[in-house]
């Protein structure tokens, strides 16, 4: 599985599904994605993570690469379903403080519409 | 050689048996007067009677211990050159370079003798006591080195070379610790030493919600002793158990611990956490009155027994509260860490504007003559942002620590006292949060940028400090938050001394590229009084674009001029001399060897992409 963009609410938000590993073999290729989406202005992201399973610093260093850029054009980056492994890793490095964590994808996305 | 020398060696300055033949210290009365009057404020007049004597008694035993050389050489130490231009101290852990087969401390000795004599004249080794958790500030015992980095010989040998900062963990104890463990027996003797209660209501939520701590964690922390549970006090950690001041005898054993200290070496004791030191409910429990005065007593004490030893307070809390720590300038901390220093360099840089870091430092005033600022822009813990709160919006700080998260780092969060949590530091590597590893730039590019921003620690008032890995230039580590768990190990690795070798001497490292230009730098730094700590400085508002500060020695007026470009443009600067009243027509960059003529009062300058001038008056 790899990544996958899709758009929601007329184009506004996008979902991006992320892969069951997240690792250095596929954090440059969600940087990349991530890269492409501010340089189009899209910058409200719903990252998916209900499929990923295993997550390294690289990752969780990808997951954040435009979060300042995103916020700072009114925009955000939110979380959908995290399991586990992965939550008690946004738990340690403190991400879950900065970066609002939702159940599943229709909460985050409905999220920016408040 | 002068007395305020690092050239000396020091290591034959105290004997490890006093000498009792001798006669015993006459304490003058100023201090002893001074100390009674300290104790009396802080335990009444019927305990503070006991504790001056032993006081005196403590201080006695120490000086048995001074050698007659340092008894000599100190008569003509003078507190207004303790520090000087040539003063830059190294932090770094005892334990951060390793090789198979060698004591860690023997290592470093290799490593600062070889490649850091003349560059940093002083060493911060930070805690290398044995120790429970939080890399060595969970001391387990305060008087002993870890085996696994060496013992006090191999302390003692760094004196032959450098002056030496220890830490003074004086805050709290592991809880493995003896004193801990005696507490846990109900040992009668300790039983007071901890900060204890039996159930969680007896502080009030009320009391519970205005305690200012640097952690989320809970206050109170539950432990089985011989006699049931008991709730103890853990500002930072159930593994770090805060020692109860109240108790006059903590404060003694503590005062052993400070002159043990100087016996083993110390010029710099450094006093960790020292803002939390004193609790009283009711209160916010960060640097009380009490607190302050027991730095004051450990300042008088030294000042009778061991006047080259200097205190410097580590207190990440707002800039005003800060600078409290030195007192009126001569009766408490010699030196404070400059906290609001590095989120505001960090501010210029992230946004190429230096506007809020010159309104700032123009606000920088001498307190006197002994006391300084310690300048520094990483250490082993992160960038502390508490210091800048009302300097910063909290909007500019948030937007900060959303670029440190895109440059690969961390935030780590402390409860505000009202239920919410608010960023305490920034965990990162300084090179990680001035250069983003992912911009499509020449890493000449990102060197430059990273040498202009400690540039800026360099020519301020104070002295200066570097972490290890900052001199090396560092990249985050962030593997190893997840492997160690806590979000400090991103820049606390530790470094394979034949790999780290072959970078220094590799002109194609970064290694290599960014410690050659900084020691280029403190070399240059280290041979003009006008970076002395005690030099005036006026901070010049130029350009958004520039950081200036004009520095002048007091005692025959030389000049130097720093302007660093913080952007990557190149910047044409028509600086005109009357208005900034700048005097001299010729000035001199020491840094590429240039000499610039002003011309119709003009002084023109051209910036490259964070170049850094340092021009000194040569008319």
């Amino acid at each position: 599985m790899s990544f996958i963009v899709q758009d929601v609410n007329h184009g506004s938000i996008q979902v991006l599904s992320i892969p069951e590993r997240l690792t250095t073999e596929t954090s440059d290729e969600l940087k990349k994605i991530l890269k492409d989406l501010v340089e189009k202005g899209k910058y409200k992201l719903v990252m998916d993570l209900k499929d990923t399973q295993y997550m390294d610093s690289s990752g969780l260093g990808a997951i954040v690469s435009k979060i300042a850029v995103m916020r700072s054009n009114n925009g955000d980056i939110r979380i959908a379903a995290p399991q586990e492994y992965v939550m008690n890793l946004l738990e340690l490095t403190h991400i879950d403080q900065i970066v609002k964590i939702f159940k599943n994808v229709d909460e985050a996305v409905n999220s920016f519409k408040e | 050689m002068s007395p305020n020398s690092a050239n000396n060696d020091h290591r034959n300055f105290h004997y490890l048996q006093p000498d009792y033949k001798r006669p015993v210290f006459d304490i003058p009365a100023r201090y002893k007067e001074d100390i009674l009057k300290k104790l009396r404020s802080l335990y009444g007049k019927e305990c503070s009677d006991f504790c001056a004597q032993e006081t005196e008694r403590i201080m006695k035993v120490y000086y048995a211990h001074k050698t007659p050389q340092m008894i000599e050489w100190e008569k003509s130490f003078d507190p207004a050159h303790r520090f000087t231009e040539k003063d830059v101290i190294l932090i770094t852990y005892g334990d951060l370079i390793r090789s198979e087969g060698e004591k860690p401390l023997q290592t470093m000795k290799e490593l600062a003798t070889k490649y850091l004599e003349g560059v940093f004249n002083t060493i911060h080794i930070l805690p290398f006591f044995p120790y429970s958790s939080d890399r060595g500030f969970a001391v387990m015992d305060f008087e002993e080195v870890d085996p696994r980095l060496g013992n006090w010989d191999d302390i003692l040998e760094l004196k032959s070379e450098f002056k030496l900062m220890f830490d003074g963990v004086f805050n709290h104890v592991s809880s493995k610790s003896k004193w801990f463990q005696e507490f846990l027996n109900q040992n009668p003797e300790y039983i007071d030493f901890f900060t204890v209660f039996s159930t969680k209501s007896e502080i009030s939520p009320d009391y519970l919600k205005i305690i200012v701590r640097p952690r989320t964690s809970e206050l109170l922390s539950s432990f089985y002793t011989l006699n049931g549970k008991r709730l103890v006090w853990t500002t930072f950690s159930p593994d770090q158990i805060d020692l109860n001041y109240h108790n006059p005898h903590v404060l003694l054993k503590m005062i052993e611990i400070l002159l043990t200290y100087v016996r083993r070496g110390a010029d710099i004791i450094r006093m960790d956490a020292v803002t939390y030191l004193w609790e009283e409910l009711g209160t916010s429990c960060v640097h009380l009155s009490q607190t302050h005065t027991i730095i004051k007593l450990f300042r008088t004490i030294l000042n009778a027994v061991a006047p080259h030893v200097a205190l410097i307070t580590e207190t990440n809390v707002p800039h005003t509260d800060n600078i409290r720590y030195f007192g009126n300038g001569y009766d408490e901390a010699q030196m404070v860490y400059n906290f609001a220093l590095p989120p505001l360099v960090l501010h210029a840089f992230q946004n190429e504007n230096a506007e809020r870091l010159t309104e700032w430092a123009a606000t920088l005033k001498p307190f006197s003559e002994q006391a300084t600022f310690f300048n520094f822009l990483d250490s082993h813990d992160g960038i502390g942002v508490m210091a800048v709160k009302g300097i910063l919006s909290a909007e500019e700080i948030e937007m900060m620590a959303l670029r440190v998260l895109e440059h690969g780092g961390y935030i780590s969060y402390k409860a505000d006292g009202d239920g919410k949590v608010s960023p305490y530091e920034f965990n990162i590597t300084w090179f990680s949060a001035i250069n983003n590893e992912d911009a499509e730039e020449p890493v000449e590019i990102q060197v430059k940028r990273y040498i202009a921003s400690r540039a800026t620690a360099l020519v301020l008032m104070g002295v200066p400090g570097i972490y290890l890995h900052g001199l090396l230039g560092s990249k985050n580590d962030a593997e190893l938050v997840i492997e160690e768990g806590q979000t400090r190990s991103i820049n606390r690795k530790n470094l394979n001394k034949l790999e780290l070798f072959k970078s220094l001497y590799n002109p194609e490292s970064t290694t290599y590229q960014v410690t050659s230009h900084l020691i280029r730098l403190i070399q240059i730094r280290s041979n003009q009084c006008a970076f002395h700590p005690n030099a005036s400085q006026r901070v010049l508002h130029v350009s958004p674009s520039i950081f200036s500060v004009l520095r002048t020695a007091t005692h025959n007026q030389e000049t130097i001029l720093s302007l660093i470009n913080v952007t990557h443009k190149t910047f044409h600067l028509k600086l005109n001399v009357e208005t900034h009243n700048l005097n001299g027509k010729s000035w001199h960059d020491l840094i590429e060897d240039e000499t610039y003529q002003v011309r119709n009062r003009m002084l023109n300058l051209t910036l490259s992409p964070y170049q850094i001038l340092w021009l000194k008056n040569t008319t």
